[in-house]
């Protein structure tokens, strides 16, 4: 009886990786280019800042809420800490980490809203994804921010790690986002009670367990995460750009979700998340290297999400009989 | 108690910031956008003294369109008119373009001044406001050719073509180019990307155009788009990119791919960024329209026409190819923003 | 007496008359003979009570007979005519409807809306909905079920019974000539209960044949006529109703002598009082509500539903708010605000819904457990999975949780053992005073005596204990002193030797 459970687990993650290989085997026979190693690293480097958004809205989703506010945090937080530096002479890192507090606290804001004034998440997240959107553009005086001062702020990102060629820092730093994640999603009380409030909310009240406060943290996680993409996309473009970010938090949904959370809540992984993150990255590297024409890029990418969660969906039914 | 402030405080922000993020009528003073706020939000009903003109662009969030606005403002200041300047949040919006032509409209502006992202959903509203004795100029990406009582814009076409032949001259007349457009729906986008296209393949047969993709004009898309560019045609000579983000992107695709001295960049437009990389070289050159000059020029069209004056159905605003060598002249230096 | 003996004889003689066959029914899932060889027959116009412990495969059967799932082997006749039933919608054109045990309406539509949902009458080319048509078939309906139902009320603005009713009406709608009922009475009151099967009765001398699937084995003798037993998924015995008692029933469904609580004298009147509640009132249902309980004691609240029971004991437990009153644990005065106010305070509440207010079905019976324990098993916010799982284990074992690991998830275990996994993780939590509302509600009768067993036995250890139960056999079973309640108030107090039905009956349907 554990065994067959533990398959169950199993197979959904061997269909979440196995499609990712599928899709690795596809494009390498389509253009050998792809799975060169530079290749290999573009996709990872393109990861990045939709798989550390992704890991963030997944806290979420799995507590079966949802934050659309997550692309116009992450500009909100690096236009903050743009300014932080350039306009008001902070110390670089003091500006980087004052970023990741203004994401923190955007998630912080969005999750008093969604526990304390009972908003449904969207709405409440769709708030707050207007309200960043707007700071941005009036902070940043709709001009990006450049962090002049600091000639080597690129390097945090695209610098090459340890000096390996084409290794970016930004995939080890992605890489520690993803370790952390996931021990504090496997190994920590916050993780414990993620599960738990998306799995059945009121019980978990009902075990005297702050229900609200645990939201606020989790939705602060997530726009804490938000910062750090923030970081690495600020640091690619060695600017912050205004007006940036809406959208982003589409593809890092569907990034969640073909990862295999459910948008029900009490259910999911981070190693999922990042799994989706890869998958949307190298499936959209892969057709722009096919020359596949951008408005088709876009359907076929539709395609796959109403896939995975297809398959996902028959798997739980299937599970349920 | 305290909690309960916070919880109204917070609400009331919330609430205002929803109010104002959803309606973008100019006259409830958009909090989201207070940017075009400044010379926007005209009190039609306060102060109707001075004749008013409306101007809609595409977008507002973009340099681009705050040189317009500067251009403008200038005119208005020079033929004591009163404007309003406003876009939607992103240049897809068509919806909500037309609700602000509406709008301003409702306020009895003597012209209007547009850029439609969609030239047939205006169509009708414009014709009615002709009706009405408003004088319609087209600017930018314009509107209709049966509405425009005159147009002031960029050749795009010409521009495109202009890029091509520079790009021609660097090649040497001879390898691969690839085009990373912002649009594939916009009319200007599509014809800087004809243009540019049409131009080398009539005029020089020894180069091959072996990729054109679209990347919304978000620098990361196009960063990533000019990477996989490269990974498919490694013997890739050229990238056109038609706007500032394609071009910014790309410039940062080609960087972190290590390529930028292999493979050159011609851009559109300008910003810090780009400036900088074209000073230094590291990106060839790029065209440069007249963002003051087109907003100097539609309104004074507009005042013009308003009058009762003749003006020329299509004025070109004109667009200039910038590089290292040229770029700090006294002609295309102000052309040339952050 | 031998059931199976009488059986035999009498199933030859109901072969022609009867109105339904099922004939050496098999079905197998993967790795579980659910159904062995079972043949089942029901007669018009009669009541025929199918009984059995969870898992004996009442449902299973039902399901075949509904069309949900298909047997393996077997034939199933209506009228003496072969059926083939390959769905459910193949069973409804036959006439076999279940009415099942959770409700399956919408709650934001009409009663009449609900009964013809998927057959709506339209008018206008068939475009538009006719709603006073349907509307004036849905009050035919009730007004030949005798029932004072408005067909344009919402469905969820109605009582449970109602609800059940408007199920009924809308099996009848479909000209059904069988209706399966599975735990029909399982949420009704006792008045409610006496509406149910005067519907019943109706409907049995109109000729309509009913499957009775209850666990209120006390109820049988009122309202069928026959009953058959089920065990581990074979066929145990029929039987006339009222040639059996209750007791020997129990026998053939667990196969063996069970246990029987004995209630006893409550002997410690000195023990210490542990919760006293004085002057509670919170919202309409809770008035004025003052008690005292003591170490060591059972204490009954009995009522009708709505009576107030659970709203007392979620406002104590902090799951709603009071506005006033005050609550003493153990001689201190306790402010709870929060269930966590009140688990701080050594009170624990098994709620009567398992599965929405207990357990986080989803997950497995480690998490479970642990869940309000975590501040025991977590190091700067790092989860001591060691810890936790070790106690998971003792506890598993301790209060006998059938599961093959602590690491299955909960909603595959059966309600008996997920409401012992609710009791474990409130043991583990060190509870005093224990809260069971409705604690054996969808549990087989073993398990409901494991579980009054384990309600015993936390009481002698010192434990206090306060039972809501709208099964007055189990409160009388069980407990020490009673309290009941009316319409929010404590009408009336029993204890000892004077619990019996009568006087718990008369405080609960007057007020005081």
């Amino acid at each position: 009886m554990k065994g067959i459970r533990k398959n169950k687990d199993l197979s959904q993650k061997i269909i979440i990786i196995g499609t990712f290989i599928l899709l690795l085997i596809f494009f390498a026979i389509m253009n050998p280019a792809y799975i060169r190693y530079d290749n290999i690293m573009t996709i990872l480097l393109s990861t990045c800042v939709n798989g550390t958004l992704a890991i963030g809205v997944s806290f979420v989703i799995i507590t079966s809420g949802i934050d659309i506010s997550v692309g116009t945090v992450m500009t909100l937080s690096c236009v903050m800490s743009g300014t932080a530096f350039s306009v008001w002479g902070w110390p670089l890192w003091i500006s980087i980490l004052f970023g990741f507090c203004v994401g923190a606290l955007c998630g912080a804001v969005n999750g008093f809203a969604v526990a304390k004034m009972y908003l449904p998440p969207f709405i409440a997240t769709m708030a707050m994804q207007m309200i960043a959107k707007g700071l941005s553009l009036v902070i940043s005086g709709i001009k990006p921010v450049y962090f002049t001062g600091a000639p080597n702020y690129q390097k945090i990102a695209i610098g090459e790690f340890l000096g390996i060629k084409g290794f970016y820092n930004a995939i080890i730093i992605f890489l520690i986002v993803a370790v952390i994640a996931h021990v504090i999603f496997s190994k920590t009380l916050i993780g414990r009670y993620d599960l738990a409030i998306g799995s059945n909310e009121e019980a978990t009240r009902l075990s005297g367990i702050k229900v609200d406060s645990w939201k606020i943290g989790i939705y602060s996680l997530c726009g804490l995460f938000c910062g750090i993409a923030g970081l690495i996309m600020s640091s690619r473009l060695n600017s912050a750009q205004p007006q940036l970010g809406a959208g982003y938090e589409l593809d890092a949904i569907a990034a969640a979700v073909i990862g295999g959370n459910s948008l029900t809540g009490g259910e999911g992984s981070i190693a999922g998340t990042v799994i989706g993150a890869l998958i949307i990255s190298s499936l959209t590297n892969g057709l722009r290297i096919m020359q596949v024409s951008s408005e088709i890029q876009s359907a076929i990418v539709g395609l796959v999400l109403a896939l995975a969660v297809f398959i996902d969906q028959a798997r739980r039914r299937k599970e349920a009989k | 108690m305290r909690k309960k402030l916070i919880a109204a405080l917070l609400t009331l922000t919330l609430t205002a910031a929803c109010i104002a993020g959803c309606g973008n009528n100019p006259s409830e003073a958009p909090a989201d956008a207070p940017a075009e706020d400044s010379t926007a939000a005209p009190e039609a009903e306060a102060d109707s003294d001075e004749p008013y003109i409306a101007m809609i662009a595409l977008g507002f969030s973009h340099q681009f369109w705050q040189a317009v606005k500067q251009g403008a403002e200038q005119a208005a200041a020079d033929y004591n008119v009163r404007i309003s300047f406003e876009g939607p949040e992103t240049e897809t919006m068509v919806d909500k373009q037309v609700d602000m032509l509406k709008t301003a409209l409702g306020n009895n502006p003597i012209a209007v001044c547009m850029a439609a992202i969609d030239t047939e959903s205006v169509a009708g509203i414009l014709q009615e406001a002709k009706g009405n004795g408003v004088k319609v100029v087209g600017f930018d990406a314009g509107v209709g050719e049966a509405e425009a009582d005159a147009k002031c814009t960029t050749d795009s076409i010409a521009a495109g073509a202009i890029a091509a032949e520079h790009a021609a001259e660097l090649l040497g007349g001879k390898g691969k180019v690839a085009v990373i457009g912002y649009s594939q729906t916009t009319i200007d986008s599509v014809q800087r990307n004809k243009g540019f296209i049409d131009k080398l393949k009539s005029d020089y047969p020894e180069i091959e155009i072996v990729d054109e993709q679209f990347g919304d004009g978000d620098h990361l898309k196009s960063a990533e788009i000019a990477k996989a560019m490269i990974q498919a045609n490694p013997d890739l000579n050229l990238i056109f990119a038609n706007n500032e983000g394609s071009c910014v992107g790309a410039y940062n695709g080609l960087k972190e791919a290590n390529k930028l001295e292999d493979v050159m960049l011609i851009g559109f437009d300008s910003s810090a960024a780009m400036k900088e990389a074209i000073r230094n070289g590291e990106i060839a050159g790029a065209i440069t329209q007249d963002p003051i000059g087109m907003g100097y020029k539609s309104i004074e069209a507009a005042v013009k026409l308003a009058n009762g004056e003749e003006v020329e159905d299509f004025i070109d605003t004109g667009c200039y190819w910038y590089d290292a060598s040229n770029m700090d002249d006294e002609n295309i230096a102000p052309l040339l923003y952050d | 007496m031998s059931l199976a003996g009488i059986t035999k004889e009498e199933r030859g003689e109901s072969m022609t008359e009867a109105l339904i066959q099922m004939k050496h029914i098999c079905k197998s899932f993967p790795g579980v003979k659910a159904l062995n060889d079972v043949s089942f027959d029901l007669k018009a116009g009669e009541v025929h009570a199918l009984v059995g412990e969870n898992g004996a495969g009442k449902s299973t059967l039902m399901k075949v007979l509904t069309g949900v799932y298909q047997c393996d082997l077997g034939e199933i006749f209506l009228n003496g005519e072969k059926l083939e039933i390959r769905n459910v919608r193949d069973a409804q054109s036959k006439g076999i409807v279940m009415i099942h045990q959770e409700l399956n309406l919408m709650n934001h539509l009409t009663a009449a809306e609900n009964i013809f949902i998927g057959r709506e009458y339209r008018k206008g080319m068939k475009l538009f909905l006719d709603k006073q048509k349907q509307n004036r078939k849905a009050a035919d309906i009730f007004k030949e079920m005798n029932l004072e139902i408005d067909p344009d009320v919402k469905v969820g603005d109605l009582s449970v019974a109602k609800q059940q009713m408007v199920e009924i009406a809308k099996a009848l709608s479909y000209e059904s000539k069988v209706l399966i009922m599975d735990e029909p009475t399982a949420s009704l009151t006792e008045n409610e209960i006496e509406d149910l099967f005067s519907i019943i009765r109706m409907l049995k001398e109109k000729g309509h044949a009913i499957i009775y699937i209850s666990h209120r084995l006390e109820e049988l003798a009122a309202i069928t006529d026959r009953v058959t037993v089920m065990r581990d998924g074979t066929y145990v015995g029929t039987s006339n109703t009222h040639e059996v008692t209750t007791d020997e029933i129990i026998k053939m469904m667990v196969g063996r002598e069970i246990f029987v609580t004995k209630q006893g004298e409550f002997q410690h009147k000195e023990a210490p009082v542990t919760l006293e509640v004085r002057h509670l009132h919170a919202g309409k249902m809770v008035r004025d509500v003052s008690f005292t309980a003591r170490k060591g004691e059972i204490l009954g609240f009995a009522g009708l539903v709505g009576a107030g029971r659970t709203e007392t004991a979620r406002a104590i437990f902090g799951a709603d708010p009071h506005e006033s009153g005050e609550i003493f644990v153990n001689g201190r005065e306790v402010k709870i605000h929060s269930p966590s106010d009140a688990i701080r305070s050594g009170i624990a509440y098994l709620s009567e819904d398992r599965k929405q207010y207990g357990l986080v079905l989803g997950l497995d019976v480690d998490i479970n457990i642990a869940l309000p324990n975590m501040e025991k098993y977590h190091k700067n916010g790092f989860i001591q999975f060691a810890k936790s799982e070790k106690n998971s284990t003792e506890q598993t074992e301790l209060l006998t949780i059938k599961t093959p690991s602590i690491k299955q998830k909960v909603k595959l275990l059966s309600g008996g053992n997920q409401q012992k996994v609710v009791l474990a993780k409130w043991l583990t939590k060190n509870s005093d005073i224990l809260i069971f509302d409705e604690p054996t509600r969808g549990i087989d009768v073993g398990a409901k005596n494991e579980i009054y067993k384990l309600m015993n036995q936390l009481a002698e250890e010192g434990k206090t204990i306060l039972v809501i139960s709208s099964e007055l056999p189990e409160i009388i079973r069980t407990c020490h002193r009673v309290i009941v309640m009316y319409e929010g108030r404590i009408t009336g107090e029993v204890s000892g030797a004077e619990i019996n039905q009568d006087a718990i009956m008369n405080y609960a349907a007057k007020k005081a």
